[in-house]
């Protein structure tokens, strides 16, 4: 597991169940919004990721030899977006290789399989699992993406 | 003029639950969701929370909580016996209806169902808050729980025996046997896909409209009386996955269309999927 999924793991699993979906909720409301150029995309429907029952669209991109990641949740899904926020904050802007170590079972890793329970992790594994994939097959990019950040 | 629904009591409406909200000894809004962070990021002031995996369900054995936990879990919220309780939530009332379901099970009285749900009362800008209420807690008792409302195993194999009619309402993927599992979570799936012999597809789905309403008598009529063929005194049972969405359907047949004698299969397709020797069809 990358480095900065170590450590979010690790205050995770430091603390009380309850706390942990606090953390969670936390997280939820860190996800940074999609840049201007993803949103028609999004609106048109494409880049969905199908596998999961919520409405999440997913963009993984090379900038240079860096990762970048978009992820976009309806707002019902405050937890999936707060693991995919643990996820863009660990990975984004990282080596593209980091993705190998992500984990599928995180779910578990954080010591919310509990409080989840299966069910909510369905889609979750399954976008972790698009992720791994997507980066696999991304060549380095020359040029920057976004360069209006 | 439009047909009332069979039990028109048990459904009320966004501005009626806005009306009411603020009457909190006699009611008990309960938002139940699918997300268990969702009611943390705003809900009807006054709501409290019931969660169908944490507060519901036995954190060991695959089963409800007993009778000694649902009476604390409502004292806690300030449900008393008579109090009556309004349940709304996510994704067209999927979750209200399941706890619905359960209150009803442990032979609570007086539920309700908010039409539309969050979805619906978000849309009209209605009032929403992060602020966790405080009610009084009350003192409750399970009296008289209604066990008939619920199918095991055995009472779904003689049910098929008999002829009986099933309605399942997953996905036509689940139904067909195309799909089992989902990919990526393979240990989240069931041995064998299908659906139980004779029972009929009707996706929970069905009965909502675009905006988390139901849709009215006459067009639920059309579906489970025209469609499917049952009558209003047949011995249904309804299943899906794991009894969440076959709730849903509960209520429709017993509350809007005022069907007798309807069961939710709860143990569902992830019992009866993954049993040994099940009858199973397939297409």
């Amino acid at each position: 597991m990358p480095n900065r999924l170590d450590e979010v793991a690790e205050v995770f699993q430091s603390v009380e169940p309850e706390t942990r979906l606090e953390l969670l909720l936390d997280y939820s409301r860190k996800l940074p919004p999609l840049p201007a150029r993803l949103t028609a995309q999004r609106d048109a429907g494409l880049h969905r990721v199908h596998e999961c029952m919520t409405p999440v669209f997913l963009w993984v991109e090379a900038e240079g030899d860096k990762l970048r990641l978009w992820i976009d949740v309806a707002p019902e899904s405050p937890t999936v977006a707060g693991m995919l926020a643990i996820v863009v904050a660990a990975l984004d802007g990282g080596p593209i290789e980091a993705v190998k170590n992500l984990p599928l079972d995180l779910i578990q890793r954080l010591g919310l399989a509990d409080v989840l329970r299966m069910n909510r992790a369905v889609g979750i594994g399954a976008i972790l699992g698009r992720i791994k994939r997507e980066a696999a097959a991304l060549q380095p990019s020359p040029q920057s993406l976004t360069p209006n950040l | 003029m439009t047909q009332p629904y069979a039990h028109p009591e048990s459904l009320v409406s966004t501005q009626w639950v806005d009306e009411h909200r603020g009457q909190t000894d006699l009611y008990r809004i309960v938002e139940s969701d699918e997300d268990v962070l969702l009611y943390e990021t705003g809900h009807v002031p006054e709501a409290v929370k019931i969660d169908w995996i944490n507060d519901l369900n036995d954190p060991v054995v695959r089963d409800y909580i007993d009778n000694a936990k649902f009476a604390a879990l409502c004292a806690r919220h300030g449900i008393g016996n008579d109090t009556t309780v309004i349940f709304y939530g996510d994704k067209s009332n999927w979750w209200a209806c399941y706890a619905f379901w359960v209150f009803r099970l442990m032979g609570h009285d007086n539920l309700k169902i908010m039409d539309g749900g969050r979805a619906k009362w978000m849309d009209e800008g209605r009032a929403m808050t992060t602020a966790k209420p405080n009610h009084p807690p009350a003192t409750y008792q399970v009296t008289h729980p209604r066990r008939g409302i619920r199918a095991f195993r055995d009472d779904v194999l003689r049910h098929v025996r008999a002829g009986r009619p099933l309605v399942d309402v997953r996905s036509m993927e689940e139904f067909t046997g195309k799909l089992t599992h989902m990919p990526d979570y393979p240990q989240e799936g069931v041995l064998r896909g299908g659906h139980i012999p004779g029972a009929k597809s009707c996706p929970w789905m069905r009965a909502v409209n675009p905006d988390g309403t139901f849709k009215s008598r006459a067009e639920l009529e059309a579906i489970y009386q025209g469609e499917l063929g049952l009558k209003i005194l047949d011995d249904v049972v309804a299943y899906c996955r794991i009894g969440e969405r076959s709730s849903h359907t509960w209520f429709v047949l017993t509350h809007l269309l005022g069907f007798d004698t309807v069961r939710n299969y709860d143990g569902s397709w992830t019992e009866w999927g993954n049993a040994v020797g099940m009858p199973i069809e397939k297409g």
